[in-house]
């Protein structure tokens, strides 16, 4: 017997890892007909790797502390040695998390991967992405630039709108009476620490409660309902080694897009490292456009759309709750837009045309224009859910297929 | 659909298995470079650990002078004749009187372990644990026949006038020199000599 | 059906609004590769820039430091400014302005006796900024007769077109033109010291990842033969 052989021997007496490998590997069965919607799962336990292994190797660095958190990234960039690419990694690899979730959660909406029995997994997928939310803006200040500074001071003055408590919310969160070096601190810890180990907890469930009932797939229909003689699906194929090795020649694209930004655009027109962030932090000086980064404006150009300030916090608040319960709006009898009937075709097309719209109009600064085609956007974005019980219910859909279709 | 596809299928398969691991490790060894570069001092820490100049123009015989650096005191003693007379009386008292441990540069292993004999130039910590040893010129101080050195409060470790450790006391090594040189007669830069920077 | 067309015209034109700075920024070549450029403007700028500017970022940098761009020289603990504006530091104003911005800004002093200056910018008004660039540039004067200015529909003012030379300094203006191409070279070197090794490892992982693709391409078709 190899050294090999008997090593894994000797760890299989002790540890699961040959039935792991069985359950949820080699004998786990995925739908054969997965398409390019389906890497942006792998691709964002990737990029999460990434945020993960650059985060640790930039703390050793950075100071939290508002006097020299500026300084200490631009000592990075300048004196550490390859501290300019660690941390353009991590600032790449934060838009590209959110851009590899929207396409995953795009993903979910159009082949109904929220629906029975897979609430639980859209619930707890909704979570990670509040949870991501929330990384990316503690992350954002820590810079300390123009930017982190007054996009801190707006955001936690939202909880200010909150009846009776808000003022005090504030000054809670905070720390101080207004945002200085005590936050600075405190969303270190969070971003460094807390949040994700709140990440970490929640991809697992994510994982868990996805391998239970199995992956959807792009026809909608539940491949476990015709399986052969040995009991697996008909449709199904083993993750691994056909999903390992599409998900790893998919990866290798991933890194060409990713690197091809990271060592040739990084900055991405200013998207992805605002230019008001290479100025220091200045309590007295406010920068012309406050706006957040990009892939939070979409809510916060609903926030805007609303004149109102407390209206204005419910709007942007329910805008996030009527992702939750999308499983419940859907009353669809099939899953995937494939054989959904047109008002559901018509209705993620308005979707995803005032999602996109609004995040562009959330880098704007206002305008009437730009106020009413928010309004207008944001309209068609609660249609979406508002109408969706209605139309789903009583729309004709196709008939589905008995089999996979590739 | 099998048939001789299969074998040659294994083989295939075996290969690019093979060759995607093979280049894979490569990516991955050179995606390490920068992580673990990452680590080695930074520019500042550099600027901040460089070689320092020291001006012993004004240093009188048997004064000691300490220069901190790379948080190490550095001593500059200037010896007298008599200081240097006692050196080659203590041989048979001495763990290392030769210096043959690699405790000094080359230039440094000679009995007055120094370029020239009148300035030392040491560091000052003692090799047993670390403590900084007391400057006792004074003959006859530690004990009736101390002839002059330094002493160790901390464990009783004594070395003589060259920094050379005696028999019989826990320190196992005599003083480390470090890396220096003359720019001329006023000037000695610590750290720095001929071959390079030390610690590097 | 036309409410949309005008909001879709309204929404193109809203682009044809003129810069906040009321004129155009104009365009400058950069090239990072250039180091004898990158040498040059370091240099003008230990000369004539860091009486005022600090380069802090740029402590341990030794394209500045070649040039005598040191921290010791820097006027770093300086506390009384005139009009009491301290100079803002440069290390990244090519990133945080840009560099069209900064070669616009270097070209837009013009004489105004009301300024205790005695010279105010196009971009800056009012700035505290003195006129130490006019030695070189020449004295400027804000253009009288802007109706024969070359304003083309669509294309905005630049701010050759709003001031005119008075009288020459020491260089003409390409020489001029020049050496503040030189001073932005070097200024946007100095926001990004790393950018042309950013570039280079570029290539070769992007190279490197074009050949684990192939590798890794024909992997996946040959175990999902077993599929079909």
């Amino acid at each position: 017997m190899t050294i090999r052989h008997s090593f894994l021997n000797w760890i299989s007496a002790r540890f699961p890892i040959r039935e792991f490998t069985k359950k949820h590997l080699t004998g786990y069965y995925a739908p054969r007909n997965f398409n390019f919607w389906y890497y942006f799962g792998f691709f964002s336990l990737l990029v999460l790797f990434n945020q993960i292994i650059t985060g640790i190797w930039l703390a050793m660095e950075y100071t939290p502390v508002s006097d020299s958190a500026f300084a200490s990234i631009q000592h990075i960039m300048r004196d550490v040695r390859y501290g300019w690419l660690l941390r353009l990694m991590h600032t790449t690899g934060a838009s590209a998390f959110f851009i590899v979730i929207y396409l995953h959660m795009y993903r979910a909406l159009i082949y109904g991967s929220y629906k029975k029995p897979r609430e639980l997994l859209w619930l707890i997928g909704m979570l990670i992405y509040m949870t991501l939310l929330l990384e990316a803006f503690t992350g954002y200040v820590l810079p300390w630039g123009q930017m982190s500074y007054w996009g801190a001071a707006v955001i936690t003055s939202l909880a200010s709108a909150i009846p009776i408590i808000g003022k005090f919310i504030v000054v809670w969160l905070r720390g101080d009476f207004t945002v200085s070096t005590v936050t600075l601190h405190r969303f270190f810890s969070l971003h460094v620490i807390a949040v994700p180990l709140i990440l970490f907890v929640l991809v697992f469930l994510h994982l868990v409660a996805l391998h239970y009932v199995g992956s959807n797939n792009p026809d909608g229909i539940d491949i476990k309902e015709k399986k052969d003689a040995h009991g697996h699906p008909l449709d199904g194929i083993p993750f691994h080694p056909y999903y390992t090795v599409k998900d790893l020649m998919g990866a290798v694209v991933f890194l060409i897009i990713f690197s091809i930004v990271l060592f040739f655009a990084p900055k991405m027109g200013g998207y992805f490292l605002e230019p008001d962030n290479d100025i220091p932090a200045n309590a007295l000086q406010t920068p012309s456009h406050i706006a957040p980064v990009w892939y939070m404006t979409p809510f916060y150009a609903i926030l805007r759309a609303i004149p109102n300030k407390f209206l204005g916090l419910i709007a942007m608040a329910s805008a996030i709750a009527f992702m939750f319960v999308l499983p419940w709006l859907d009353r669809s009898k099939v899953r995937s837009i494939r054989y959904k009937g047109i008002y559901s075709k018509i209705a993620i097309a308005v979707f995803v045309v005032s999602f996109i719209g609004l995040g562009y109009l959330g880098l704007q600064p206002v305008s009437p224009l730009h106020s009413t085609l928010a309004q207008l956007f944001t309209t068609g974005y609660f249609l979406f859910f508002l109408t969706m019980p209605f139309y789903t219910a009583y729309e004709k859909d196709k008939p589905i297929p008995d089999r996979v279709t590739p | 659909m099998e048939k001789e596809e299969d074998v040659i299928d294994i083989a295939r398969r075996c290969f690019l298995r093979r060759a995607t691991t093979v280049v894979g490790g490569v990516g991955i060894a050179a995606a390490a470079v920068p992580f673990v570069s990452y680590w080695l001092p930074s520019v500042d820490t550099e600027a901040l650990a460089a070689p320092v100049t020291v001006n012993i123009s004004t240093l009188q015989p048997t004064q000691q002078l300490t220069v901190p650096w790379r948080g190490q005191p550095i001593w500059i003693i200037r010896r007298t004749e008599e200081m240097l007379a006692t050196l080659p009386q203590l041989t048979a008292q001495l763990r290392d009187p030769d210096s043959l441990e690699d405790q000094q540069p080359l230039y440094a292993k000679n009995i007055h372990r120094s370029i020239k004999p009148e300035y030392y130039i040491a560091i000052g910590v003692c090799t047993h644990l670390g403590c900084i040893p007391n400057y006792r010129p004074d003959v006859g101080g530690i004990s009736p026949d101390w002839l002059g050195g330094f002493y160790c409060p901390c464990h009783g470790s004594r070395y003589d006038l060259a920094g050379r450790v005696y028999k019989g006391v826990p320190a196992p090594l005599n003083l480390k020199i470090p890396r220096h040189m003359y720019l001329n007669d006023q000037e000695i830069v610590i750290g720095q000599d001929q071959e390079g920077v030390e610690g590097t | 059906m036309k409410k949309y067309f005008i909001f879709v015209l309204l929404f193109l034109m809203q682009g044809m609004v003129f810069a906040e700075d009321n004129i155009a920024l104009e365009k400058v070549k950069i090239n990072l590769r250039d180091k004898q450029s990158i040498a040059r403007g370091a240099k003008f700028f230990a000369a004539n820039c860091m009486a005022c500017h600090t380069l802090i970022y740029l402590r341990y940098n030794k394209v500045a430091r070649d040039a005598g761009i040191t921290y010791e020289k820097m006027p770093i603990h300086v506390t009384a400014w005139p009009f009491g504006i301290t100079p803002p530091d440069l290390s990244l104003t090519a990133n945080s302005r840009g560099v069209d911005w900064i070669y616009t800004y270097l070209h837009s002093f013009y004489v105004d006796p009301q300024r205790p200056t005695g010279f105010n910018n196009l971009l800056i008004p009012n700035t505290a900024m003195s006129g130490i660039l006019v030695v070189y540039q020449g004295r400027q004067v804000l253009a009288t007769d802007l109706k024969n200015s070359r304003l083309v529909f669509g294309r905005q003012l630049q701010w050759y077109d709003e001031l005119e030379l008075q009288s020459s300094g020491t260089m003409t203006p390409q020489e001029f033109d020049a050496t503040i191409t030189d001073v932005v070279n070097f200024l946007a070197y100095a926001a990004e010291p790393y950018h042309n090794e950013r570039v280079r490892i570029g290539y070769w992982v992007i190279g490197f990842l074009f050949i684990l693709f192939v590798l890794t391409y024909f992997l996946k078709k040959e175990y999902w033969k077993d599929i079909f």
